[in-house]
Formats: C-alpha cells, structure tokens, sequence
C-alpha cells in the first residue's frame, strides 16, 4: 500500500522522510530531547513558586491581622474592619498562632499553627474546603493537632505523631502535640486548641482572621486592610502579599534562566542546523538530477522544507508528549509522595520551548535556499559534484 | 522541430576564453535519431546541455518550435523539460529511497502507473518493478533511467553517454532499447563510441567544440555512422 501510495507521487515528503528513517529519526530525537529538557527544566523551576503559592494558599480565605507595637490592640483592629469593611464580613476569629517548617524542593518553608476554639476550628476547617476528617478534632486545651493531607504527606505524619515537642527543633513545643485526626482537603492546614498555645506558647498575643461572606470579594477586603492600616500599629498578612513577593523573589531567578535557555536553544539550533545541512549535503545528487530532468528549484526548496517543517514540528509535538510524560512521572515518584507542587501541563514551560522548532526551521530554510541559490545541476549529472 | 542557430558557450579558465562549443548549427526533426559523437572534451555533451536547455549558449540561439529556449525563464525552461523532454545521463541516477518503478514516476508527464510498468516489462524489468536501485546490477538501474526518459512520451530525449558506466553489451541493448522503445519521439545521443550510433538517421561529429563533419543528410543516409 506504501508503494502504490508512493508510485502516485513519489516525491511526498513523508515518503523521503518514512523510508530514510536512519536519519529522520535521530533529527527527531534531538528535538525531541531538547523540548523535553527545556519544557522540564522550566516546569521544575515553575514548581518553586508553585509550592509557595499551594503551600500558602490557604491565607487565600482569609485576612490575617495582628497588632503591632501593642499586644492589646488586636479587638480594636477586629472591630475597627468590622465597622468600616467595604465588604459583608462572614466571620471574625480570635486565635493565637506557633510556628513550624514544611519541606519544599528547596528547603524548608516557615508554616503556621492556628489556634483555635472548638466552634472556629470547625468553621476554619470547613473554610479550607475539609469535607471530613480522618480521626478526630483535639480536645479543648490538649496537646491535640489535626492536619491536613497534604501536610501529613509532606512532614510523614500519622494519626500518633508529634506535631510539635521537646525534641523539634522546628517545631518545638513543651509538650508532645500529637496529631489527632487529618483533614481531608488539598489545603494545607495545622491547627490545635487555642487553650494549649495560650498556656505554652511565647508570645502571648491574640490574631484575628476576617472572612468576607462572599469569598471572591476576600481579596477586595484584604486590599482594603493593607491600605487602611498601613501607618498605624497594625499588620495585615494577605495572598496577594506572598503573590507580589513571591514573583519579586523569582524575577531575577527567571531573568537567568531566560539567558540560559536562550543559549541553550542557540546551541540547539546552530547543532540541529548543521546536521540538517549535512543531510541535505548528502542529497545533492538527488537534487541535481530532479531539477536537471526539470523541477524547479522552487519546486525542490519547497519539498526539503516541507520535510524539515515535518520534522520539527513532529519532533516538537513528540517533545512535549515526552516532557508531559516525563514530569507526570517525576510528580507520581518524586513531588506528589511529599506533596510537592509541581503542574505537569504547564504552559508556560510548553511555550518556552517553541522558539525551539521555529529556530531550527528558520535556520534551516536559511541555510537551504543559501545552497539553492547557485546550485548547478549540470556538475551533478557530469559528476563534477557527488 | 529543435534547432541550434550559431549557438557558442565559451568561459573563462584562468583569464583565458575557453569554447566549449563554437558556432554549432544543427536542426533536429521529429521522430529523428540524432547521434553526437567526438572524443572525451570535443564539447559533445555540452552541446546536449545547450540543446535540452540546461545550458545558455554565450553566443547564437537554441529553438524549439520557433521558441527561443535561452529567451525562457528558468520556470519555462524547467517546465519544458519535465513536459517535452526525456533524459538518460551517464550515470544510472536513481533516488535509492525509490523502487524502480517510483523513480519512473517522479516525472509528473502525462503517464499512468501502468505505463511505467508497461515499460519496466519491455525493458525486461517487470518483475524488479518494486525493487530498489542498490537491489539492481548497473545495467538494470540503466534501464530504469531509459524508462524513466521515455515515460510519459516526451518529444525528444536526450541522451548523455548512456552507456559510459555499462559494459559493451549492456550499452548496445540500452540503446536498441531507448530507440525502438521512443515512439514518435526524437532522440538526440551523445557518445564517443561509433558503435552505439548504428541506428541513428544522421550523426554529428564534434572536435574541440567545432563540427569536423558535414551533417549526413537525415534519413537518405541508411548507415551513417558507417561514414565515421
């Protein structure tokens, strides 16, 4: 069927680049290769601030107020958005705050125990999408934590392992703060009785967390809170704060990296263009005689470039199957057994590695219609050219 | 139908003007068997090229049906031969990635699949149709050129040393081939071996880019090459 395929038009792309395949494929490969290591270096790098923003996203829910300067002033700050909230408050909480680490690809990451009462340590958790909890909440005033999965996941914790003790000393508390129940939700939430960090833990001030009603006006409200304290004794901890300073944090992170995937693909490309111009250097018998017996060299310009389009573009294509592939398998082995973000259809890593095909097919055709321009076919078929 | 009129292609070698071929006019007629014979450098083959178009002579004009052919564009000239023109070069090139009977369809004349099998069989070829050129002797993969030449049924082909890379016998059969096989096509061969011409209307003798010998009168010379 190839054959009778073929005998209808011969000159096909796909049939030069099916039957030559010793050198289709290893072009392809090389494109493929570098897509895959671009797009999972990209993706990789992605994960960092991606981990930032799963790891904190619970503060999405919520504005977190603290006082400063005056430990006493935190009613007076509560009551003060209450009264002059641009938005419709659900819930004020009082709670007391400890702090602990979570694990990320790069270190460790400070996290926040909330203390709460039993009727906020419910609402809170509803809050942070908990649809049930595997155990049970802490008894009022014991050394008791519920986690989430995600935090159990990432610290290896079990129902009976310490949260918080003696003997961490990231997380270290007076007595053994055992985990109790863990939250089934994709948030990551550490929470104990407001009693206990009260009795054991330094420093003795009172936080407040503000829920809007309607949860997308939450970002509005922490916005107004960040504007209208700003001055006073007063501290507001907002999602769009860790967003502003996590994308400062990595702006000069991604100014490298688009120096080195530049040269990378520099490289890539000057590679790629000098094999594809020995390939073609190996057809110039063929083209030769196909332009002496009378096809254009338009006519042949167009072919090898439509098989070299084929080519990249295919390679490109297989190169992210093979990186979407290839992070899906890093994020089941690596990422998701410790809860590590990480996106395995990241566009951004995606996009990344299309300058790649168009580099490669720009210098190409460059170099292609170079040769072409005072290619004679007449030395081919007097052999003067082989 | 094809006619050279003082047609000269000279170039520079070291600052010195070189004639390939020098003042030639011939006139092919349809249907006619046109053999060029000189030694190796006489200008034989570049005479082939100015003829077929391949070449632009430097000085006089090549025609064909009153058509200047140097006055084409490089499209019309290309267009030309793969519509008008057959080609047998010295060296049997075949594409290697296509069988013996893809490389006869690579000309998009108005010839069928069939066609190129038909002729592949009076080649002797039928059963190597779907065989590819390293699976082919020498004088095979010739054959297939002969065939490639004479599909679709161009009006003149040309033919460059056809059997330079074969043996004797092998070139005697490829060129009984190619001139029973043309049809109403002309056949315009350059060689240097007299014996290869036994059954061409009139031969053209080149020396130094000149002709030696006065055209022999078309087909009221029965054995021309006989004359050489």
């Amino acid at each position: 069927m190839t054959r009778s395929r073929a005998a209808t038009n011969p000159l096909a792309p796909l049939t030069y680049l099916r039957r030559n395949a010793g050198k289709t494929i290893p072009l392809t490969v090389v494109i493929v290769m570098a897509v895959m290591l671009v797009s999972g270096i990209i993706s990789m790098i992605n994960s960092i601030p991606l981990s930032i923003r799963t790891i904190y996203a619970y503060s999405q829910k919520f504005t977190g107020v603290t006082p400063r300067g005056d430990a006493t002033r935190t009613q007076v700050i509560l009551n003060e958005i209450k009264a002059k909230s641009p938005v419709a408050i659900d819930r004020v909480i009082t709670c007391r705050t400890a702090g602990t680490v979570v694990q990320s690809i790069v270190g460790k990451w400070p996290f926040f125990i909330l203390g709460l009462s039993p009727d906020d340590m419910t609402y809170y958790l509803r809050l942070q999408n908990a649809t049930d909890i595997d155990g049970r909440l802490p008894k009022p005033g014991a050394a008791e934590a519920v986690v989430s999965e995600p935090v159990a996941r990432n610290l290896r914790l079990k129902i009976g392992s310490n949260l918080l003790g003696p003997k961490l000393d990231d997380g270290f508390s007076p007595n053994n703060v055992k985990v109790v129940g863990i939250a089934k939700t994709d948030q990551w939430v550490m929470v104990v009785p407001i009693e206990y960090l009260r009795a054991y833990h330094f420093p003795p001030v009172d936080l407040g967390i503000v829920v809007a009603k309607n949860p997308a006006e939450q970002d509005r409200l922490d916005r107004w809170a960040d504007k209208h304290f700003k001055g006073q004794r007063a501290a507001i901890l907002a999602y769009f704060q860790i967003e502003k300073n996590t994308d400062e944090m990595f702006r000069t992170l991604y100014q490298i990296l688009n120096v080195v995937i530049g040269t990378l693909v520099i490289v890539i490309t000057f590679m790629m263009g000098m094999l594809i111009n020995i390939y073609q250097s190996q057809r110039i018998v063929e083209f030769g005689l196909l332009q002496a017996i009378g096809y254009t060299k338009r006519q042949i310009l167009y072919r090898v470039l439509t098989e070299t389009a084929m080519v990249v573009v295919v390679g490109w294509l297989l190169g992210l199957l093979a990186a979407y592939g290839l992070l899906n398998v890093a994020n089941a082995t690596l990422m998701a057994p410790r809860a590590y973000a990480i996106n395995p259809v990241d566009k951004v890593a995606y996009l990344y590695s299309l300058p790649l095909p168009v580099a490669i097919l720009v210098v190409a055709a460059a170099t292609i219609t170079v040769r072409f321009k005072n290619f004679d076919p007449i030395g081919v078929v007097e052999r003067r050219i082989v | 139908m094809l006619r050279a009129v003082h047609a000269s292609l000279n170039y520079q070698d070291h600052g010195r003007d070189v004639f390939a071929c020098r003042d030639i006019s011939i006139d092919v007629q349809a249907n006619e068997f046109v053999g060029i014979l000189g030694p190796s450098g006489s200008g034989k083959s570049s005479l082939l090229y100015l003829l077929s178009g391949l070449k632009t002579p430097t000085a006089g004009d090549i025609l064909y049906q009153g058509k200047s052919i140097p006055a084409m564009s490089d499209e019309d000239r290309s267009r030309l031969r793969i519509e008008e023109f057959g080609f047998v070069f010295q060296q049997p090139f075949l594409l290697g990635y296509l069988t013996a009977l893809e490389n006869i369809s690579v000309i998009p004349r108005a010839g069928s699949p069939n066609e190129a099998h038909e002729l592949l069989e009076q080649l002797g070829m039928g059963a190597k149709a779907h065989r590819f050129p390293h699976e082919l002797s020498g004088g095979e993969r010739q054959r297939v050129c002969v065939a490639r030449a004479l599909y679709g049924r161009p009006k003149i082909i040309f033919a460059d040393e056809p059997t330079a890379a074969l043996d004797h016998k092998n070139g005697v059969s490829t060129v009984n081939l190619l001139n029973r096989l043309r049809g109403e096509g002309s056949l315009v061969m350059v060689t240097h071996d007299p014996t290869m011409l036994d059954g061409a209307d009139r031969v053209i003798r080149l020396a130094d880019g000149e002709m030696t010998a006065p055209i022999l009168g078309g087909h009221e010379s029965a054995e021309p090459t006989r004359d050489i």
